[in-house]
């Protein structure tokens, strides 16, 4: 099982879309996913028209084995279960280390439906700077999408020092442009600067701005669903591709 | 939100004759060039239906071979009935338009009895209240689970379900007369069931089925004594000896040809062009007794007789009563099983492994009449302590009927080699130089398992059977 964690430090980059197209990708291709929605706004739970859990509120709720897997709900898709976790932070860290030992009832509870889950995706809420230590340290992977400007630039120059600053391993870092517009000269030329440094941290994919995009909110449901031949599925199949590549044992 | 599939397809239902499959709650349907096996969980296997006979060994390797697998692979797959299938899937939305739970319909029809809706559930994850609740409402439209038995019995109205081991209902102030006669009149029943699949040579499970029920039928003439006029029942005794008689061969043949792979691994490869010749003249020798046999069962002096048999036991007019006729039946019983216990107790006393041939015989004999007593009456007895008695009682009886197979087959054996005389030279030196390796194995088998009866004397010998035996059966009257 591995854990691939969507986190920017900035908002409005198109992380829930990533999270919920690369979910529906992993789960399209016979890997057994649960999405953990973390954003306090629901947003992925709401793209699979998941209710937000009521009784996940508690923010010690990770404690109670039960309560947890009883809140899991199986999406429309095969192999793809969502947790809308709507809560507070403060056992992440415990919910995550539970969720890799193998002798922990929390993992076992997790199990008991359909085998274990191949994969953990987790939709994380921008800012989490007291936890965030954790989550990179408790992940896999960890997918930063990154709008080409020059602010973007700056704040994946500081999730890069942060890294640094606290000894954590940068190659767990995997960026990728996101909202890119072709026609903007200005994208470009961030694409081009930022290449110029960070180039081994970041995929080749990109994603597009896209209507369809923006459109699964209308339609709740990933684009790779609602619109599989539009540009902007075929962006997130080849995200995915490059991630199952990039991420080992996925 | 309903889904329906565009048009219908021919279905063909599949099921071993005594309905394996949906005693199982499994269906196995052929659509087209599509086998599809609905499992009791709900999951759905498919394979492609093309096959090189009926049985389940004979399917092409899939899903569908894989999940028969355990299956008796004696038995063949027989078609149920057919009819129009249409498919369709059923999902349960909440205002959201989430799912919470999904439905797999089948729509059986034109059967010649009613349409009937197959469901498959499938719920998701974290919504088991919207499975349950569409599981009540189904339950509340009359929806039944599909090893209940309902769906044969509505989609085709013909069809008979078989049962080899039907349970005759013996009230505890019934008459040994009528306890007799009820279960002579079932098994009868249960032998008519497979002249059928006899004839057809469908499998061979048939032909044994078909004896079993005769062979009870003659136990309960003999072991029932003085329930019917004596001279009727040696009447009664003689002529189903000979409904029987000519369907020996067959069975032992059918037996041989069965058992051909473990012959042939008792021996070393050298000696198999023997066994080669042996199994050919085997299986030319079945085809002419099942000719035989198939014109026997389709003779007016059969039909006749059976007939008449039937009738006798069914209405019981000239069925004359002997001089234990009016007694009650579970005092009767108890006697009975309790008599022929004590006979196995004696000859078990002296049970030791070196034994003469002919005790082990008896023994045999014996517990298969105690077996067939308690059968018999099996449903005058509690349940719990009559398994008890039954369980230690057929694994000896496993030992015994092992320890028979292999010293009639050395018998038998050595018969075939009789008729050596009209063989060829080479034929005649192969086939017998097989056939003495094989009794010499035969014979090894035979003196090991006569070594294993004595444990298993010992097992069903134990105080507890002991006990229990004396506490049911001996002051002659049942406690259920």
């Amino acid at each position: 099982m591995k854990i691939i964690a969507c986190y920017s430090n900035k908002g409005g980059v198109g992380k829930t879309a990533t999270s919920v197209n690369l979910a529906y990708a992993f789960a399209a291709a016979g890997k057994r996913i649960l999405l953990c929605d973390l954003d306090p706004q629901g947003a992925s739970s709401f793209y699979f028209r998941v209710k937000p859990s009521k009784k996940l509120t508690e923010a010690s709720f990770f404690e109670d084995v039960e309560k947890f897997t009883k809140a899991i709900r199986g999406s429309d898709y095969d192999n793809l279960d969502v947790l809308p976790a709507n809560m507070g932070f403060r056992d992440f860290d415990v919910f995550l280390s539970r969720m890799r030992d193998s002798r922990s009832r929390l993992k076992k509870a997790l199990a008991a439906v359909k085998g274990d889950y191949d994969v953990i995706l987790l939709d994380c809420p921008p800012n989490i700077s007291a936890l965030s230590e954790n989550v990179f340290r408790a992940a896999d992977a960890i997918l930063v999408p990154v709008i080409p400007t020059t602010l973007s630039h700056r704040t994946f120059e500081q999730l890069v020092d942060f890294f640094k600053e606290n000894d954590l391993p940068l190659k767990k870092l995997h960026g990728f442009y996101c909202m890119v517009q072709g026609v903007k000269s200005l994208h470009s030329e961030t694409i081009d600067a930022m290449n110029h440094v960070y180039q081994k941290w970041f995929m080749t994919a990109q994603i597009p701005f896209a209507s369809d995009i923006e459109r699964m909110g209308l339609h709740r449901a990933p684009v790779m669903a609602s619109a599989p031949n539009s540009l902007a599925s075929k962006a997130y199949q080849a995200l995915y591709q490059e991630v199952i590549k990039r991420v080992a044992g996925v | 939100m309903l889904t329906l599939t565009e048009g219908a397809t021919q279905f063909t239902v599949l099921d071993y004759f005594d309905e394996s499959l949906r005693r199982a709650g499994r269906l196995l349907l052929e659509t087209g060039p599509i086998l599809e096996l609905l499992m009791a969980d709900g999951h759905v296997l498919s394979q492609a239906a093309k096959r090189s006979g009926q049985f389940v060994a004979d399917l092409q390797e899939g899903q569908v071979k894989h999940a028969l697998a355990d299956l008796s692979p004696l038995r063949s797959l027989l078609p149920i009935g057919s009819g129009n299938l249409r498919k369709g899937t059923l999902a349960l939305l909440d205002d959201d338009q989430k799912t919470h739970c999904r439905a797999n319909l089948y729509m059986l029809s034109d059967t010649g009895g009613a349409g009937v809706i197959l469901i498959t559930l499938h719920g998701l994850r974290g919504y088991d209240k919207s499975l349950a609740a569409l599981r009540a409402q189904i339950r509340d439209c009359d929806g039944t689970a599909l090893s209940s038995g309902g769906l044969y019995a509505n989609l085709f109205p013909k069809h008979v379900a078989y049962n080899a081991k039907p349970k005759v209902i013996i009230e505890s102030d019934a008459t040994t007369y009528q306890a007799a006669s009820d279960i002579i009149s079932t098994y009868l029943s249960v032998a008519r069931a497979n002249e059928g699949g006899i004839r057809a040579d469908c499998d061979s499970e048939f032909l044994h089925d078909y004896r079993i029920a005769m062979r009870k039928i003659r136990s309960v003439l003999s072991l029932f004594k003085g329930v019917y006029e004596q001279d009727q029942t040696i009447d009664l005794k003689a002529r189903f000896v000979d409904l029987m008689a000519p369907t020996g061969r067959l069975r032992d043949l059918d037996v041989y040809l069965q058992e051909k792979q473990r012959f042939y691994d008792l021996l070393p490869q050298t000696l198999y062009s023997g066994l080669d010749t042996m199994f050919g003249m085997f299986s030319e020798e079945r085809n002419r007794e099942k000719t035989k046999l198939t014109d026997h069962l389709h003779s007016i002096k059969y039909a006749d007789e059976i007939s008449s048999l039937a009738k006798l036991f069914a209405k019981r007019k000239k069925l004359r009563s002997g001089p234990t006729a009016a007694l009650k039946v579970d005092g009767y019983a108890c006697n009975l099983i309790w008599k022929r216990y004590r006979k196995i107790c004696k000859i078990g006393g002296a049970i030791a492994p070196e034994m003469p041939d002919v005790e082990v015989h008896a023994l045999r004999i014996h517990c298969k009449k105690l077996r067939y007593l308690m059968e018999f009456f099996s449903p005058l007895f509690a349940k719990p302590e009559f398994k008890d008695l039954l369980r230690p009682l057929k694994h000896l009886q496993d030992n015994l009927g092992l320890f028979n197979d292999y010293s009639i087959q050395q018998i038998s054996l050595q018969d075939f080699l009789r008729q050596a005389n009209d063989w060829a030279n080479d034929t005649k030196l192969h086939v017998a130089q097989s056939v003495g390796a094989l009794t010499a194995v035969l014979h090894l088998r035979q003196i090991e398992e006569r070594a294993k009866i004595v444990d298993s004397f010992a097992l069903f010998n134990s105080l507890q059977t002991q006990s229990t035996f004396r506490e049911l059966f001996h002051d002659g009257r049942p406690k259920s």
